[in-house]
């Protein structure tokens, strides 16, 4: 099946609100004391004060408090999972349900282009050079922090854009391209340079850049997507989840008419739906149940009413296929079911594996992932974050680490402010 | 609607089948509204006031405010009076008596002289209408000796009031203003001269908001606009303080009063006619929500006459009346003390920012535990923490705490806060 022009696919599914339904949801905020949905967010965006802006009607302080705090306050309100984060902590779940935090950020955060209003600065007279490995998350994050310190930043990316997975690997109908696009040209606009098509380890080295720049940000996510150790797993019509999203974004991907996703996570959610919204059968066999899946609950629900299957508690024995995939097997961890799938793709789903290449001697865990202290790495003037530190979590926390990494990188820079 | 109470009234010798009418507005000026609020279930209408000339109206001529989110908390408008002919008027309420002979009609009539307020008198009760309303308070017309200029002078009220029972055998009610420090004086001239009733309130003379990019206020009208009539649930207490003022009044105690000003629920109403008012109006809220409102009105009237044992309206009128006392009159020997529930509490604090900085202190804050502690001692009783919690029965007046040398005695006070 080749890639068409699907409209649910390229459009956001959850619909904004208006100055009017905002204030709706803004007047159920019980205005907390001591605001416990600001302390449950990592990048420190803190909802409380914004919400707070928006019930007293000034909207345009409340997207200079959330542009202030997370340079990417537009992208989190749509891919934050809240009901694990500043909704759970709501005291409002105390009384009904909680205040829907993600949808007035995202409110907040579109009236910063609607009004033309540019928030982040960078000073005139710049101080120290940095580089940062990766345009992701974490990089432009920290890219973001700096540049308003005045320092000069310049991202290497290998890629053709900038945005990591966001641009790459996050369905357009939870994430829109222009939601990324616009809050890169945010950093651009500070003056933070990017150079993409450079790989690190391939066209520079860690070690090339630490002599070029004051300090190193290394934020370059984790590599491709873990495979199956199972029969048939080198079969064509077996692919990465990420490789999947990043072709369907790209426009390229062949998408089967069966396809079944292994996985439970929100990268496994938006390939399963990339596929139903191309028209594909698609079942999604995860190896624990519902509850313990770490997709948002959204995620799921939007998956399901596209008509996507689910199989819980199935783990993958096989795949079958003489030279492509034609069939999947799965058991149940009840140890006696047992499911045989029609299938002519298979999508897995089940993380990615660090594969980074050598990172100029950095200090790496076992799971080849780096070791940071307050974002510092081993080496004196080299930092990390995100993905490739944490092992891979949200996008939340890949700015919270790219904004602490900054931190340490201006006092390391020392007479850098 | 299952419970069925015999909601009628009487008043000034006309019986309604329930208290419920519409206020003389845009709600009721053709007889297509005022036959669909009769079907509705109104008992009556006010029908819009008319003058011997019609009116011409500005565009926009509404406009809302709201807090929040909640729209409509008042509403203003620069309506005139009634842009029919008067023969069109007096042919719709000939029609409308006829096709609706059990429905009360009463019609709201303006004149700029004494014979136009007689000729108008004269020609309504020839329509077969029951009773005649003297619009003395209409807030925004601006033609001499017209609308709220009559109910602020007690002798253009004397001298309208007898030009009108010159015309009328039928009752009269005058419509007065709030735009005044004491109604009693006006409303007294009104039935030394031949008034039977008193209607109040009209409208507050108000600016309501600014249109802060025309530097106008609202609504704008070509870059302008007037000070004008205020309406809507914003106005209700200032409603009940002017029916209870009349009440309070010795020569108006005993002068039937029709109530208007912000009723949108049968708990408005009720709150109405214990204050006193024995008809009750509504416009704002039908504006916004339709005349189909009525059917709760009846049927949560009716409910709450069940729930509290009254047989008839008349039962429930003015029984808040001897407990409208002036501040000097009120004991200050006892405080009550309010009462946390830590179960129900969600630990937002809001009753710690305010009472911290709004009232006494009073409320200490368990950071670890999130939840509020009272400080007895520097507690006085204001009870803002008790309206300030957004959880319903969260934080409730629990206990009386006597003064020093205070008599200790039974205190009634409210505990259910919805």
């Amino acid at each position: 099946m080749s890639m068409k022009k699907i409209p649910e696919y390229m459009e956001e599914i959850v619909k904004p609100y208006d100055s009017r339904t905002a204030m709706e949801e803004a007047s159920r905020c019980l205005l907390c004391h001591d605001a416990p949905c600001s302390k449950a967010c990592p990048a420190g965006t803190d909802p409380a004060s914004f919400i707070m802006s928006l019930r007293f009607r000034n909207i345009k302080g409340a997207a200079e408090t959330i542009r202030t705090a997370n340079p990417l306050g537009g992208v989190c309100a749509r891919v934050c999972p809240y009901d694990k984060l500043c909704e759970q902590a709501c005291s409002r779940c105390g009384i009904d349900k909680p205040i829907a935090i993600g949808r007035l950020q995202r409110f907040a955060a579109d009236q910063e282009s609607l009004f033309g209003m540019k928030i982040m600065e960078a000073p005139a007279k710049k101080n120290g050079k940095a580089a940062c490995i990766g345009a992701g998350p974490a990089s432009l994050a920290c890219a973001a922090m700096l540049a308003q310190a005045g320092v000069e930043v310049t991202v290497y990316e290998k890629k053709a854009l900038p945005g990591g997975l966001l641009t790459y690997g996050i369905i357009p109908s939870r994430l829109p391209n222009e939601v990324v696009e616009r809050e890169v040209r945010h950093v651009a606009d500070l003056g933070v340079r990017f150079v993409c098509h450079t790989e690190i380890g391939k066209d520079i080295s860690v070690d090339e850049l630490r002599k070029q720049y004051d300090a190193v940000f290394i934020g370059t996510g984790l590599g491709a997507a873990k495979t199956l150790d199972i029969p048939g797993s080198q079969l064509k019509g077996v692919i990465g989840a990420l490789e999947f999203l990043a072709e369907a974004k790209t426009g390229h991907a062949k998408i089967g008419k069966q396809v079944v996703v292994i996985g439970g996570g929100d990268v496994a959610m938006d390939a399963a739906a990339t596929a139903a919204l191309h028209g594909a059968k698609t079942t999604v066999v995860y190896r624990r149940t519902l509850a313990e899946a770490p997709a948002n609950l959204d995620e799921i629900a939007f998956a399901q009413s596209l008509g996507v299957g689910f199989c819980f508690q199935f783990r993958p024995v096989a795949i079958e296929g003489e030279r492509s995939v034609s069939a999947f097997r799965a058991a149940g961890t009840d140890g006696e079911s047992h499911i045989t799938l029609k299938a002519d793709q298979v999508i897995l789903a089940i993380g990615q594996s660090c594969e980074n290449p050598e990172l100029g001697g950095v200090s790496r865990t076992e799971k080849n992932l780096i070791l940071v202290e307050n974002g510092a790495t081993n080496l004196p003037g080299v930092f990390a974050g995100g993905d490739i530190t944490n092992g891979g979590k949200t996008v939340v926390q890949a700015v919270a680490d790219g904004k602490l990494a900054a931190y340490s990188m201006l006092k390391f820079m020392g007479g850098v402010k | 609607m299952a419970i069925k109470k015999d909601l009628s009234v009487e008043y000034l010798g006309v019986k309604f089948e329930n208290p419920f009418c519409l206020s003389s507005s845009p709600v009721d000026d053709s007889y297509e509204k005022c036959s669909k609020a009769f079907d509705n279930g109104w008992a009556g209408v006010f029908y819009k006031s008319f003058a011997k000339f019609k009116g011409v109206d500005c565009s926009p001529r509404f406009d809302s405010i709201g807090k929040e989110s909640m729209p409509w908390m008042g509403f203003k408008n620069l309506e005139v009076q009634s842009d029919k002919t008067l023969e069109e008027n007096l042919e719709i309420l000939a029609k409308l008596k006829r096709n609706y002979p059990d429905k009360v009609l009463a019609v709201s009539i303006m004149g700029t002289s004494d014979d136009e307020w007689t000729e108008l008198a004269r020609l309504v009760e020839q329509t077969g209408a029951d009773m005649i309303e003297c619009n003395f308070s209409c807030p925004h017309m601006h033609i001499k000796g017209m609308g709220m200029d009559v109910g602020q002078d007690e002798n253009l009220v004397r001298e309208y009031t007898k030009a009108v029972r010159r015309g009328t055998k039928l009752p009269i009610i005058a419509k007065m203003t709030p735009n005044i420090g004491h109604m009693e004086l006006p409303a007294e001239a009104a039935i030394e001269s031949g008034a039977n009733s008193i209607s109040c309130i009209n409208t507050l003379r108000a600016m309501m908001s600014i249109d802060i990019d025309n530097c106008s206020p609202m609504p704008t009208i070509n870059g302008k606009s007037s000070i004008s009539g205020y309406s809507g649930s914003a106005i209700k207490p200032i409603a009940l303080r002017f029916i209870a003022n009349l009440k309070q009044y010795p020569a108006l105690a005993n002068v039937p009063v029709s109530g208007i000003g912000g009723i949108e629920t049968w708990h408005d109403a009720v709150e109405f006619l214990m204050c006193g008012a024995q008809t009750l109006q509504v416009t704002t809220a039908v504006m916004q929500y339709g005349s189909r409102i009525v059917k709760d009105l009846i049927s949560g009237l009716s409910y709450f006459m069940e729930e509290k044992g009254f047989e008839h309206v008349q039962d429930m009128i003015g029984l808040a009346v001897p407990n409208i006392v002036t501040t000097d009159k009120l004991p200050r020997d006892y405080e009550v003390l309010p009462k946390f529930d830590h179960e129900k509490c969600v630990g937002c604090g809001r009753c710690y920012i305010s009472c911290y900085d709004a009232a006494h202190a009073a409320i200490d804050w368990d950071e670890a535990a999130r939840r509020p502690i009272l400080n007895e001692k520097k507690c006085v009783g204001c009870h803002l923490c008790v309206n300030v919690c957004p959880v319903k029965g969260c934080i409730l007046p629990d206990r009386v705490r006597f003064r020093e040398g205070a008599e200790v005695r039974p205190i009634v006070y409210q505990t259910k806060y919805e």
